[in-house]
């Protein structure tokens, strides 16, 4: 069982110099956590997630943890204000990526990608890619899960 | 006459100490650590408790203090005070009190960004007053940084404003700043003595500050009515997490504030008062928890106290004790009082213009334990302890209010502009000197005053 049997190939992607608004209208739409962030050549150069975007719109102070809890502050005012400043601004996708995202080969094996999610535990997606960067496909922790559950669907009653 | 002449002729050397180590008299090398530890903590480049422990180790190694002489010149009260006040801030902040009166202060005057800065500011010199100021601003920057957020202005204003208040507050009394409760503990003045002789003139500075900030910054701060709405809809009833804690802790607070008002009455020194606060809040804080628990959030307390601090004092008493008992701090008054020509007024005004200017450059506490042997020294000469007492009030008002000379005039300045730099709003060494350093100059004229016409 190798990262490329069961990856999922047919996936939305975006490119660095896209502005961030794009994006979050594609993630919005088809409820995606993560996006890969290629070139032209489809050269893996980060990915975008949905945290790194909120990330953008938590004002400074509380992302840095100088202000820890605001169970004080109205709803959405503020949150509303900064997501509104980066729609509306030049924000690149390019500015906002995480740019060392969790990656596995394709050829690595399964036990191999679930050390890579546990290992590298911020996201809960592998980017599969070849040897020249290229992005092949993405692993959801679901997916392992999956592909073990539909592998060995009864085996543990039959023994 | 020389350093050595004057240090045989007043006696100073102590018999037990060797003249020379190493080949040097005590003096030359007490001086030269005493120097190279206040240079290198200049230089920002080593933790300052390291320094000082360092310092003050080298002190007794090369026989110039023994060991007991060492621990003898610790003064407790301040470290116990300091302790106690540290724990019992760390106990209370967890209730989100302060946080609650900062966005009450921004509400009362209904999100007006001027009045915010000038509510602000008065809460961190009140906090400042009673607390810590690095505690003081460490608990309202991030809250300002969360109000001026949302009321879209910039947040130099009033995070500038908030540095000088919280320097201006501190000056007030007895634990407002380090300076202070060390002169209080080193002069045997009372909690009741700092309020009576410093505080009231603190209004009129802070007074006289807030007109010049409102002059140099009126044109930068405007907020609109959407803004303004938006800090009406905080609802800073949320902040108070923990209300049985929140009485536990204001209960503590304030029997400890009527303690230091009465220590002097009650034979009791504030140390004291801190660190038997510090222990029943300690107690009160986990009363019903198990055994594990309470050991928990014991460490927990203990790891939110500043032990560098702590442990810079200790180190730095020990330098200074170890410099006194050479004879330098002596010859240095003597030097100082020639200057004067023993005029009882040109040394309240040296004192007070001396410690401003020097806090503005270098850290005040080990500036004022070096000038508080030196201010004993000089009491003789003017007539006794009694006598001495407006140059206290000189020591304490330069060198509180001189940390408002430059951004590492004081430990607050430092934090806040941290603060500022990790938002996204840094704070220049320059800019905030063009203002700053002014305003300093012009609370110490005052200052100048108020002890000209009151003590003099």
């Amino acid at each position: 069982m190798f990262a490329e049997r069961i990856m999922t190939t047919n996936i939305a992607t975006c490119s660095p110099d896209q502005p961030v608004h794009e994006v979050i209208d594609i993630m919005t739409e088809k409820r995606l956590h993560t996006l890969p962030v290629i070139d032209a050549d489809g050269i893996l150069l980060g990915s975008l997630n949905t945290l790194s975007v909120l990330n953008r719109i938590v004002p400074e102070y509380i992302v840095t943890g100088d202000l820890k809890a605001v169970p004080y502050a109205p709803d959405f005012g503020l949150l509303r204000k900064h997501y509104l400043a980066l729609n509306n601004s030049k924000t690149t996708v390019a500015e906002v990526m995480e740019r060392h995202p969790t990656t596995v080969h394709a050829n690595e094996s399964l036990l191999s990608v679930t050390a890579a999610l546990i290992t590298y535990d911020r996201f809960e997606f592998v980017i599969v890619i070849d040897d020249a960067s290229k992005m092949l496909g993405i692993i959801s922790s679901n997916d392992i899960l999956r592909a073990l559950h539909d592998q060995f669907p009864l085996e543990i009653e039959t023994v | 006459m020389s350093l050595e002449a004057a240090t045989t002729a007043s006696g100073f050397m102590p018999a037990h100490a060797s003249t020379a180590i190493f080949g040097l008299p005590s003096v030359w090398l007490a001086i030269a650590i005493l120097l190279a530890v206040y240079a290198v903590i200049m230089m920002e480049k080593f933790n300052r408790a390291v320094l000082s422990l360092l310092g003050a180790g080298i002190m007794i190694l090369c026989g110039v203090l023994n060991q007991e002489q060492a621990i003898a010149g610790v003064d407790f009260n301040t470290i116990g005070l300091l302790t106690g006040m540290m724990v019992i801030v760390a106990i209370s902040q967890k209730t989100g009190m302060f946080q609650y009166v900062a966005i009450r202060a921004a509400k009362l005057v209904k999100g007006d960004p001027w009045g915010v800065l000038v509510m602000l500011s008065v809460v961190t010199a009140l906090f400042s007053a009673f607390l810590d100021n690095v505690t003081t601003v460490l608990l309202i920057a991030p809250v300002t940084l969360l109000i001026t957020d949302a009321l879209d202005v910039k947040p130099y204003p009033f995070l500038f404003s908030e540095i000088l208040a919280s320097n201006i507050g501190g000056t007030a009394t007895l634990i407002g700043d380090p300076p202070n409760i060390m002169i209080g503990s080193q002069a045997g003045l009372t909690f009741y003595d700092f309020l009576v002789n410093l505080a009231p003139i603190i209004p009129l500075i802070m007074l006289t500050t807030m007109a010049c900030i409102w002059v140099i910054f009126r044109r930068d701060i405007h907020a609109s009515r959407e803004a303004r709405e938006l800090i009406m809809e905080f609802n800073e009833r949320d902040a108070l997490k923990n209300i049985p804690l929140l009485k536990k802790s204001l209960s503590v607070l304030g029997m400890v504030l009527i303690g230091f008002t009465t220590a002097h009455e009650l034979h009791l020194e504030p140390a004291s008062i801190a660190m038997f606060g510090a222990a029943l809040l300690l107690l009160l804080q986990t009363w019903s928890c198990d055994l594990e628990e309470k050991n928990h959030a014991f460490e927990g307390v203990m790891a939110e106290v500043e032990w560098t601090t702590i442990f810079f004092f200790v180190g730095l008493f020990i330098i200074v004790t170890g410099a006194e008992h050479t004879g330098i701090i002596a010859f240095l008054a003597d030097k100082m009082l020639e200057l004067t020509k023993g005029d009882f007024n040109a040394t309240v005004a040296a004192v007070l213009w001396t410690s401003a200017i020097a806090s503005a450059v270098i850290d005040n506490i080990p500036f004022v334990a070096t000038m508080i042997p030196m201010i004993h020294d000089m009491a003789p000469t003017f007539g006794g302890a009694e006598a001495i007492r407006p140059l206290w009030w000189a020591l304490a008002l330069g060198a509180c209010l001189g940390g408002n000379g430059s951004l590492i005039g004081a430990s607050a300045n430092l934090i806040v502009a941290g603060f500022a730099q990790r938002a996204g709003h840094p704070i220049s060494f320059f800019t905030f000197i063009k203002h700053a350093f002014l305003l300093m100059i012009l609370s110490i004229v005052i200052a100048q005053i108020y002890i000209s016409l009151r003590y003099l």
